[in-house]
């Protein structure tokens, strides 16, 4: 089935029964089944590395000596004025950067010393220092990233994909999400907003019993379970049987066969044992700091591995562990999440290209906004002068693997890193050019909802950094 | 004689290229015209293309060669439109430039014939009763020439009790309906059913779903609204007293100007009757205080207004009318005959609102409050204390535990609030604003009604008056509330057909536009509506007729039981239903798997008492950034908009959820407990959960599960059965 019959609504595929009995069958049997892209992908399976709170791009990947030259000065008027949340930027002193940025690989790209593991790869990553979006509180920003629209109620990009795309697992969801704990926005970040519920990311907890009610009830054993399971299906199947026009009967036998082999499939995913000593150090496994972001970056792995379309990996989070939301003390706490989450980024990157998975897999890297050159708060109110506050208008996100270019920047932010300013890349782009590395023409991947025909990229999204990623 | 060569040329050109000023408004109006002039370019007509934007005249009528339009859809200069890498193609190029040679003409009223050819709509008419084509005593099955055979009795009732309360039928009701010779025996049940309060919380909900009702705001904050409950039991006392629908169409929208009761001191001890009414038909209004509002990213009061604002006219397009008129805040609508002018329009109508907590009780209990808060002073002293203990002082710390425990309890309950529209003066005035961007100012405007729908009543406000109180939302609810408006009635009517057959009669009920479907049976539509008005918007009356109908009561394909009435069917299964109605949401326990992704677990205050995690799902927290997984796996609502219509899916967590959730096995205990001292408990799990007995086969099957893994086993998978969870 193509991406376009997909984009028929269940609504409709419910009414086209009467005349396409063998289309909509198919639809409610598997929604899931794998479907042709509109053209060749580079790109199968991705691995988005969400940083929560909004990485600061000046202390990471897009150097600004200017900053330290101003440093405690007030921001030239020639750069105008930016909306806030926090501080007042006008009143505002520029802070310097404590960061030594050096330059790596081939091509010469410069990284700062919060990363050196990942700076190892630099000639696998294309770094887009030119993003943007006008969304300056971390909900609408992580709504932005994550569902291409501020407000709630729109599907997320991994369920998009998966929409488009389908499934090449028959024993896993196809998009997986790997928090660390709760996240501002709450599960919108990965709902189907209004595409059919199959189609949302399933969270993994560590342990094992990564997915919800995955395990059991306590007493039953899996032959019990078995046992229950073929009697249900013997009564399910005389009651299937007596409706032979309602397909969504027998989706729902089928449904509990996918649940049993999820069972069945979940503990060896979740059972780590057989990884090398070499894969557990390279990961960081046995390392206090690194332990769990590492968990959970060698679970994308395995989880790619095992064909699943979309995995999102998240570093911090509300509940405990901090996140990247640098309003006090940016410079330490960044340090602090770099050396969570540095190793185990270049760790995947690594294992994947040792396994040959990376050419076919994106791996994304960044959070919903970058951060200011300006004070949280030094000459006024209650921020802290070495805090940096929400920087939409100016941040950076890299791309590696998937079909993507590694050893290059693209774009550019002003002297002092406020605004993008060169190649300019709007969300809606960023989106546009992830659907094509899929292989998917983001202005026909739609679904009809209240009267229009919805996309990710609403009624935006520009390709031309597709273009530059490959070239 | 040249202006007559010209003209000449004109008219030949009209027909020539008379489509070309509709290709520049579709191609090019979206950035150049209504309020979003790019470059200070307005394409929407001929004078604006030649007076042009910040790059000079656009056309130079007779010289496409020196007209930017053309050489930027030629894209023979620097500046390349339409941007991006989509050019126009060949011939629609070739076609603008001839009709400049020709002189451009722009052929006046095109537009207004879209206006007119819009309201010509089938959903912008009146509806009328037409005569049926065949002849049947129920006015349905005149429409519907059903084919279908008769459901049995017994997959009768137990639709008609899912359609009707959410809720499976009682096995004796089940025996005795079976067993009942009286030919009007149907109605009766139908009559009864329709009395028991059950009725209320499942339409109430249906209607919960379409309002986006929830319990917090959404996004970051999320924050806890205190009162929303009081209007999800307003609208369950509505739909359970049969409220006429007009009525209840004006008290959402206007109940405090058109009932006013607040400028008197009557009722200072005991409210009177008249007053306690009115107060309850301002309940409605807090529809308009429940929706998802983005707070963290709305600094400005403007800012705020623009989005609450925005959101009041999106949901009155949704929920009474049936249209989609958000699309016109930012532009004219592409579909339907709403322009972004019409949109501020409607918006202008709740200018002089706004959300408010209040008293909605009698003086005399707020000052039995006031009087007593003396003892909240002391509450508040001991916990100031209590915050400056020393650690380790364990003695000090229990006696001041209890004593704040103590002060606590004597402590004055507060008095009853509710959040509701009220108003404010001056009304602010309301602008039509540039993408729906609240800092982009255009054309000022005063409240009104799109032209597409028929006029309203004159919105006449007294200006200058000390006691001025706007009216504007009174001259809404009556617009929308008229035997006169088309939308109105047929829109609720497809909403009653839908929540008995599953589909509408128009198969996208929030959208009765051009972009939605057409009704699949328009006369039927049309009869019931104005059956529906002629009756007192008497939706039970409604109801009857439909029940009553052999096209209700034939065989059809079995559909599923939506994630509230799943849920409820289980607890009413086990026996544990607790049918306690109305009152403050309801948070239940959640397994320590479910926590996952909470924000912060102080935010789900699980109730103490666990009996009150039996309740209807009605009554459940309704939490904008976390649903109960269960209701979320099976497609309950998100509540970020107007939900007219759940998803129905099949997926593998519905079965984990169904086999291994806590949840489901606890209530499995529950329902064997409640059959293990039958005489056969294979039998009464069968008439409970199917409202049947099992045939042998079933029975030999059940009993072999059950003596294999014992009875909550089998319990257990009954809940698992499709047969449970559809309904014929």
């Amino acid at each position: 089935m193509s991406i376009d019959a997909a984009s028929f609504s269940r609504r409709q595929l419910f009414r086209s029964a009467l005349g396409f009995p063998a289309l909509a069958a198919a639809a409610l049997t598997n929604p899931l089944a794998p479907r042709q892209p509109h053209f060749k992908a580079t790109a199968k399976n991705v691995i988005f590395l969400f940083m929560h709170g909004g990485p600061s791009h000046l202390e990471t990947f897009d150097p600004k000596p200017e900053l330290n030259r101003l440093h405690g000065k007030p921001v030239p008027a020639s750069f105008g004025k930016v909306q806030l949340q926090f501080s007042k930027f006008e009143e505002q002193p520029i802070i310097g950067c404590r960061r030594t940025f050096s330059r790596y690989g081939q091509s010469g790209m410069e990284i700062s010393d919060l990363f050196p593991h990942t700076a190892r790869h630099a000639d696998k990553l294309a770094v887009i220092r030119s993003m943007y979006h006008d969304g300056f509180t971390h909900t609408a920003a992580l709504n932005f990233l994550n569902n291409g629209w501020p407000r709630l109620g729109r599907p997320s990009l991994g369920s998009w994909v998966v929409y488009g795309l389908g499934s090449e697992c028959d024993n896993l969801p196809a998009f997986v999400v790997l928090l660390e704990g709760g996240i501002k926005c709450g599960p919108p970040a990965y709902s189907a907003g209004f595409l059919p519920a199959v189609y949302q990311g399933t969270t993994l907890r560590n342990g094992p019993a990564p997915i919800l009610n995955l395990k059991p009830p306590p007493g039953m054993t899996g032959a019990d379970q078995r046992d229950l399971l073929d009697s249900l299906r013997w009564f399910n199947e005389r009651h299937a049987g007596q409706h032979p026009a309602q397909s969504a009967l027998e989706a729902r036998i089928a449904s509990y066969e996918l649940a049993f082999r999820m069972q069945a499939a979940a503990p060896d995913l979740a059972d780590i044992s057989k990884e090398t000593k070499a894969t557990r150090d390279l990961y960081g496994l046995d390392n206090g700091t690194t332990a769990d972001f590492g968990g959970r970056c060698l679970m994308a792995r395995r989880l790619v591995e095992r064909g699943v379309r979309f995995v999102q990996v998240w570093s911090g989070s509300t509940t405990g562990g901090g996140d990247w939301d640098g309003h006090k003390q940016c410079d330490a706490n960044h340090k602090k999440m770099a050396g969570k989450t540095d190793q185990p980024v270049a760790a995947l990157l690594a294992d994947l290209e040792s396994r040959g998975l990376l050419d076919s897999t994106l791996v994304i890297w960044g959070g919903e906004f970058g951060r200011t050159p300006t004070s949280d708060g030094g000459l006024n109110g209650g921020g802290d002068p070495e805090g940096r506050d929400h920087n939409p208008y100016g941040f950076t996100l890299w791309m590696a693997g998937g079909g993507v270019k590694g050893g290059r920047v693209i774009g550019r932010t002003d002297e002092i890193g406020l605004r993008a300013i060169e190649d300019p890349v709007h969300v809606h782009d960023f989106h546009a050019t992830i659907l094509s590395l899929l292989g998917m023409d983001h202005t026909r991947l739609t679904y009809p909802f209240q009267g229009r025909d919805f996309r990710l990229t609403d009624v935006h999204g520009d390709t031309a950094l597709f273009d530059k990623l490959r070239a | 004689m040249a202006s007559v060569r010209y003209a000449l040329v004109a008219v030949v050109a009209a027909t020539l290229h008379a489509d070309v000023p509709a290709l520049i408004q579709a191609q090019c109006g979206g950035c150049h015209g209504g309020s979003a002039k790019m470059s200070g370019l307005d394409a929407s007509s001929r004078a604006a293309l030649l007076q042009g934007g910040s790059r000079g005249p656009a056309v130079v009528p007779g010289r496409s060669a020196d007209s930017l339009l053309y050489q930027a859809i030629a894209r023979t200069g620097d500046l390349k439109m339409p941007p991006g890498k989509k050019a126009l193609s060949a011939a629609d190029v070739k076609a603008v430039k001839e009709w400049i040679d020709q002189g451009a003409p722009w052929q006046a009223g095109a537009a207004d014939a879209a206006a007119r050819e819009a309201a010509t709509w089938w959903s912008f008419r009146k509806p009328v009763k037409t005569k049926p084509p065949h002849d049947r005593a129920n006015p349905v099955d005149a429409f519907l020439d059903t084919a279908a055979p008769a459901a049995p009795r017994q997959a009768l009732i137990r639709r008609l009790s899912y359609d009707l309360h959410g809720l499976p039928p009682d096995p004796a009701e089940v025996e005795a309906f079976a067993n009942d010779t009286d030919p009007g025996a149907y109605t009766k049940l139908v009559n009864r059913m329709l009395e028991s309060p059950r009725y209320g919380e499942r339409w109430g909900r249906m209607w919960l779903d379409i309002v986006r009702y929830a319990d917090t705001g959404g996004y970051e904050t999320d924050h806890y609204f205190a009162n929303a409950w009081r209007y999800r039991d307003y609208v369950i006392r509505s739909f359970n007293s049969d409220k006429p629908y007009d009525v209840f169409v004006k008290e959402q929208i206007a109940a405090d100007e058109i009932w006013p009761d607040d400028f008197d001191l009557d009722g200072s001890y005991v409210l009177p009757k008249s007053k306690e009414e009115n107060l309850e038909r301002r309940l409605g209004t807090a529809l308009y205080t429940l929706g998802a509002m983005p707070v963290e990213f709305s600094f400005f009061g403007e800012q705020f207004r623009a989005e609450w604002q925005a959101e009041a006219v999106d949901m009155t397009g949704a929920a009474f009318l049936g249209l989609s008129l958000g699309c016109a805040r930012c532009h004219d609508h592409k579909f339907d005959p709403i322009s972004q002018r019409d949109y501020y329009r409607l918006s202008a109508i709740f200018a002089g609102s706004e959300d408010r907590e209040i008293p909605i009780t009698s003086q005399m209990r707020i000052f039995e409050y006031t009087r007593h808060q003396t003892r909240q002073v002391i509450a508040d002293q001991l916990r100031e204390q209590y915050k400056h203990l020393r650690p380790g002082d364990k003695d000090a710390r229990e006696t001041l535990l209890r004593k704040i425990g103590d002060a606590y309890v004597k402590a004055p309950e507060m008095y009853e609030k509710a959040n509701l529209l009220v108003h404010r003066v001056p009304v602010p005035d309301t602008y039509v604003l540039g993408g729906g961007d609240w800092q982009r100012r255009g054309e000022k405007v005063e409240p009104g009604f799109p032209a597409a729908l028929g006029a309203g009543p004159a919105i006449a406000e007294p200006v200058g008056t000390a006691w001025f109180i706007p009216r504007r939302r009174k001259a809404l609810a009556e617009w929308i509330a008229s035997p006169d408006h088309p939308l109105t009635a047929r829109v609720m009517v497809n909403r009653v057909w839908q929540g008995h057959f599953g589909e509408g009669l128009v198969a996208t009920p929030n959208d009765f536009g051009r972009q939605g479907e057409k009704p699949s049976n328009p006369e039927l539509l049309d009869w019931l509506a104005v059956e529906l008005m002629e009756h007192g918007w008497s939706l039970k009356h409604l109801h009857r007729v439909i029940l009553e109908s052999k096209a209700y009561r034939s065989t059809r394909d079995p559909m599923r039981l939506d994630a509230d009435s799943l849920r409820d069917a289980v607890l009413a299964a086990a026996g544990a239903l607790n049918t306690k109605m109305f009152g403050p949401p309801v948070a239940v326990r959640l397994s320590e798997d479910e926590r996952d992704g909470m924000r912060d677990m102080s935010q789900w205050p699980v109730h103490p008492d666990a009996r009150e995690h039996d309740r209807r799902s009605v009554y459940l927290f309704v939490k904008r950034s976390f649903r109960l997984p269960m209701m979320e796996t099976f497609d309950a609502p998100d509540s970020s908009q107007s939900c007219a219509r759940r998803e129905v899916s099949t997926v593998a967590p519905q079965a984990l959820t169904l086999m291994n959730s806590e949840w489901m096995v606890e209530q499995a205990e529950r329902f064997a407990a409640r059959i293990e001292s039958s005489k056969d408990p294979v039998e009464a799990a069968w008439r409970i959960a199917f409202g049947r007995a099992p045939s042998a086969e079933e029975r030999g099957k059940a009993r072999e599960v059950a003596s294999r893994h014992g009875l909550p086993r089998l319990c257990l998978l009954i809940f698992n059965m499709s047969e449970f969870v559809y309904v014929d």
